[in-house]
């Protein structure tokens, strides 16, 4: 049996063990336009300001052995550029030809380069969902001063921070009302926004960037209400879109790759990670979740599923886990709702805020005191009915207490699945 | 593979599972030296609600949703079985603390101040965990779950 | 408002080591006496000395060792005539106006007899037995027994008195369901039926779930009648009429309305959180003939297959006493003397009323004697029986076997503070509390009172084998195996012993 995954990254890798776990004497290759180890995505931010290093293990996903121990193959630096799911054949770059059994599709999701933007291609834009984009900002990082980021999402909100603690003057452009905007309510933004204020950055909200001016090199961004911003580079980080350009016409794609519920695109054709359209529980629709603990989960599952198991991925849902100096978040599901039972507790840096419909929990955050978050990833996944626990989430000592005895022992001796 | 099995009915709160947790992951193996010097982080913690009281920690759960959380493989399986963070790879993002369904993942420091994910590791370096040996009243037991 | 007039020192002084302390908090959270508390704030942990009793869990669990309770002396200039106890106590009635309980067995220093008599040893005319050897009896059987056997056609014709077979002369007295809770019957339970040897329901009743230790159970009937009724006698083996109780002879007993949950109300058959006292005398007992009825009543309902015990407290006429008790038909007589424990008792009663043990029994072994009826029952004495020498004296001045009360719960964690009444025993024993009585585990509790009566056993055995003795049977009575000294003539009288060197 050979076994063909496209990417090299957290949904590739953990498709390529899965397989292994269920089929020891299959043919694995893993093919990726990277030529390095498969490093951590999340800490593309930290390697760029010199807080991490490739010469540490701490910066890879996998140890140095993995490959070899798991009888891995791998094709790296090779980039595809179309796939036939009739022929079952995989072309890469100088028109090689790979032929498969089973495909697994995690080529994950990059950075999106607004088109209406002029002045782009100007040099001193940087984006940063990858080792390439990672690796052009870090090499010209000493003669950047100051810096445009066009986006406050995740990584554009961290940059902030980041490039501002290392000295660089940041403003930081956001389209929306607040900072991070899809991860948090008003009030939590605010929080960050205090302490994004605090170290230095400038933050503009509810404005986009136009056009950016300059000669070979920007020097200015211009906004939509028209302001102009003196800076030496510009940072895009306005959202991924998930990298589907070599599918065939076999292998449906509304924003990402559409899949059932075991992941499957097509015939022996699997998809899953960044790349792949999942169910999403929380706000029933489907589309691509780029969370990592998910795309790890979806490509253990398509990975078992394409060496001969049926397991059903049971959906996921947007969470994140934010630190921004001292103010520190967990959040997860649907942030905000005016027609849902919405409960709140503030008491001086904590923040807990909890969104449930039809007794079920469809959303939380949680400021500062985060460590129980997991609990209420689980209800919220299991769709479990809190009717009778409810009132007890605003506790700050929230945690199995507040159970009741029979539903304690069945989790916590493991008797209850999940 | 045997795990620490909780037995709510036999706990009486009295908390030397938590400083025996400490102690045995002091540098010093001292138990003041590990509460107020090293200020160790217990991975088991006891919670009282009257009359209720346990100690939990982490279940070492087959299909641990904190390994695939995890974004640099800190958090793994090690050769006996159990779930164990890797403390000189671990960034402490705090995605397995999100994922955790049994909120038993701390946030902690390493001896080099970066942040920590802080669980219970099962004693890799003893025969018996430390909170079960030093539970008074078989609150905490060493079984097949 | 503070009420300096009734101001009495703390009896105890909580010392902190602020360098060993860890603040685990192990002592604010086993401190059932509300008399240690954490200050989140100042990160400091402080007690309130007036509130100690003395229990020592905090210090038994403080795992750096920074916990010393000291006792201490009265800061009263010293009045040997009066007695820093007698100061407290007329200060207490004046503040309160009600009468002082409190628990478990007096603690005044009046004699103790036991530490006055010492144990006879075989040598070279009479050799000692090696009890790792020779097989030493410790079985013994408690019922009438009868003059003589009658046997006909090869055949037995006399008809033999229901016996309670042990396979050693202790068993764990007589403590209520009310008084100690489910975890520490469950245990006394166990043990019994791992040791061959029986415990006495108390007179509290019994909960349905301890019915399966059928086979190992005396039930008391006392004079509250608490949850009597025809299947706790089926589960007997033997049925124990609670006349009187050493500690508190001649009144009745009474558990506190804290301590009286749901569960005790169902199994007591009484309202929830009513006191459930007792009255002193059986309301259906006001002569020696009334009890002779009550006995055969109880004989009839369990068709005389089993003993009937009758406890007597011991009092000033004990020896007459005790010969009407067993001319009324008792199979057995059980003195408790007033060293015995209780849950609950008035203090003045407690410290002043009923006798020692050691002379109720040799007093009434002898009268039963003259009278020719001490074969017709069986004694057993209660009552302050501290370690197995106790044991083997009281033996040896007549018992047939001994009950063990307060050693039975010192043996499960009890220090003694003398807390029992207010239901908030920091050990897990005498109280009803939920979380409380998790600090008694009956697998571990169990455990502990197997080892103690085990190695009681084979001190006993080693003793006995030291007097040249292999059974117990041999020792019943003998008091050539005692002798006394330091104690007055009239004392060796009544105890029939010896003086030592004579």
């Amino acid at each position: 049996m050979k076994y063909l995954i496209i990417g090299n990254s957290v949904a590739g890798i953990n498709a390529a063990t899965a397989i292994r776990q269920n089929d020891t004497n299959g043919e694995i290759l893993i093919v990726s336009d990277e030529q390095t180890r498969p490093y951590s995505r999340p800490l593309l931010p930290n390697w760029v300001i010199g807080e991490v290093s490739f010469s540490q293990e701490r910066m890879f996903y996998r140890g140095n052995d993995f490959f070899e121990k798991n009888n891995i193959e791998t094709l790296l630096g090779k980039k595809v550029e179309s796939i036939d799911t009739k022929a079952k054949i995989v072309s890469i770059s100088n028109s090689e030809s790979l032929s498969y059994d089973k495909l697994i599709i995690a080529s994950g999701a990059n950075a999106i380069l607004p088109k209406n933007i002029v002045g782009i291609e100007l040099e001193g834009v940087y984006t940063l969902t990858n080792i390439k984009g990672a690796r052009k900002l870090k090499e010209n990082l000493d003669n950047i001063d100051s810096i445009v980021i066009v986006g406050a999402g995740l990584i554009g909100t961290k940059m902030a921070f980041d490039l501002s603690k290392i000295g660089k003057k940041v403003v930081l452009v956001e389209l929306a009302k607040r900072v991070l905007f899809p991860a948090l309510d008003d009030y939590a933004a605010e929080l960050v926004q205090a302490e994004l204020k605090k170290n230095g950055v400038e933050i503009i909200l509810n404005d986009s960037v136009v056009q950016l001016n300059g000669d070979k090199k920007v020097s200015e961004v211009v906004l939509a209400s028209n302001k102009k911003i003196p800076c030496d580079a510009c940072l895009l980080s306005v959202g991924v879109v998930p990298n589907t350009t070599f599918v065939d016409e076999n292998i449906r794609v509304d924003r990402g790759i559409v899949v059932d519920d075991y992941l499957k695109a097509f015939d022996d054709c699997y998809a899953a990670g960044d790349v792949a359209s999942v169910y999403d529980v929380v706000v029933n629709i489907r589309r691509p979740i780029p969370i990592l603990p998910l795309a790890a989960k979806e490509g253990f599952i398509a990975g078992l599923n394409a060496s001969g198991a049926l397991i059903k991925f049971n959906g996921g849902f947007a969470m994140n886990s934010i630190e921004i100096g001292n103010v520190g978040f967990i959040s997860m599901g649907l942030i905000e709702s005016d027609d849902d039972e919405v409960l709140e507790y503030k008491k001086d840096t904590e923040y807990r805020k909890f969104i449930i419909r039809d007794n079920r929990l469809i959303g939380v955050i949680l400021v500062n005191n985060v460590e129980k978050a997991g609990m209420f990833n689980w209800m919220i996944e299991k769709a479990f009915d809190v009717s009778w626990i409810k009132d007890t989430f605003l506790n700050s000592d929230f945690g199995w207490k507040y159970f009741d005895k029979a539903f304690r022992v069945l989790r916590l001796d493991r008797k209850l699945k999940g | 593979m045997k795990l620490v099995k909780i037995n709510e009915d036999n706990c009486v709160y009295c908390h030397l599972c938590e400083v025996a947790c400490k102690t045995e992951h002091s540098i010093s193996k001292d138990i003041i030296k590990a509460v107020k010097k090293e200020n160790v982080l217990s991975r088991c913690t006891a919670e009282f609600n009257y009359p209720y009281s346990a100690s939990i920690m982490c279940r070492h759960c087959d299909d641990a949703p904190c390994i695939f959380a995890c974004q640099n493989g800190s958090m793994h399986r090690d050769e006996r079985g159990y779930v164990v963070v890797n403390q000189d790879t671990c960034v402490g993002c705090w995605m397995c603390v999100m994922v955790c369904p049994y909120g038993v993942i701390k946030q902690g420091k390493n001896n080099n101040d970066w942040d920590l994910s802080v669980k219970c590791d099962m004693c890799p370096d003893r025969g018996i965990p430390a909170c079960v040996e030093a539970c008074p009243n078989e609150a905490l037991t060493f079984e097949e779950l | 408002m503070k009420d300096v007039k009734t101001y009495t020192p703390p009896d105890f002084h909580v010392i902190r080591d602020p360098d060993r302390c860890i603040k685990c908090r192990a002592c604010v959270d086993q401190c059932s006496f509300d008399a240690t508390f954490y200050d989140e704030e100042e990160d400091k942990i402080w007690n309130w000395d007036a509130k100690c009793v003395g229990c020592n869990r905090c210090a038994a669990f403080c795992p750096t060792e920074a916990i010393t309770i000291e006792n201490r002396t009265s800061p009263y200039r010293v009045n040997e005539s009066w007695g820093n106890s007698n100061v407290v106590g007329v200060k207490k009635r004046a503040a309160f106006g009600g009468a002082p309980v409190v628990s478990m067995g007096s603690d005044k220093p009046y004699i103790v007899y036991w530490d006055h008599m010492l144990i006879n040893a075989s040598q070279v005319t009479n050799p000692s037995i090696d009890p790792l050897r020779e097989p030493m009896e410790l079985k013994t059987f408690l019922g009438k027994k009868v003059d003589r056997l009658e046997i006909q056609d090869g055949k037995l014709k006399t008809v033999l008195s229901p016996q309670l077979e042990i396979e050693l002369p202790i068993m764990f007295a007589a403590m209520s369901y009310g008084a100690l809770n489910y975890n520490v019957i469950e245990a006394m339970g166990r043990a019994a039926v791992d040791l061959g040897t029986y415990f006495n329901s108390g007179e509290g009743g019994l909960h349905k779930d301890h019915y399966k230790f059928k086979g190992n159970i005396i039930v008391q009937v006392a004079s509250g009648r608490f949850g009597v009724y025809k299947e706790y006698l089926d589960v007997a083996s033997a049925i124990e009429i609670k006349i009187g109780q050493g500690a508190k002879p001649g009144i009745g007993g009474h558990l506190p309305g804290e301590k009286v949950t749901a569960s005790i109300a169902q199994t007591r058959m009484i309202p929830k959180g009513t006191d459930a006292l007792s009255p002193a005398p059986h309301h259906d007992i006001y002569s020696i003939e009334d009890l002779r009825q009550l006995i055969f009543a109880l004989k009839e309902a369990t068709e005389y297959k089993k003993p009937i015990f009758v406890k007597i407290a011991c009092v000033h006429n004990i020896a007459a006493i005790a010969s009407g008790v067993a001319q009324a038909g008792a199979d057995v007589i059980v003195l408790d003397g007033f060293k015995g424990g209780t849950g609950a008792s008035p203090q003045v009663i407690r410290d002043n009323v009923g006798l020692p043990i050691e002379l109720a029994l040799a007093s009434v072994d002898d009268r039963l004697r003259q009278e020719g009826l001490r074969g017709k029952i069986s004694l057993v004495a209660s009552g302050g029986i501290r370690n197995s020498m106790d044991v083997v004296k009281a033996i040896a001045l007549g018992a047939d076997a001994v009950y063990i009360g307060t050693a039975t719960l010192i043996a499960i964690g009890c220090t003694m503070c003398q807390q029992c009444h207010t239901g908030k025993c920091a050990w897990g024993i005498a109280t009803q509390d939920p979380f409380l009585s998790k600090r008694q585990n009956p697998n571990i509790a169990a455990q502990r009172l197997v080892n103690l009566v085990n190695v009681w056993g084979l001190e006993i055995k080693e003793t006995l084998g030291a007097m040249g003795i292999n059974s117990i049977e041999s020792l019943k009575g003998n008091r050539l195996a005692l002798r006394g000294f330091d104690l007055n003539e009239k004392e060796m009288e009544i105890l029939g012993i010896l003086h030592a060197g004579e």
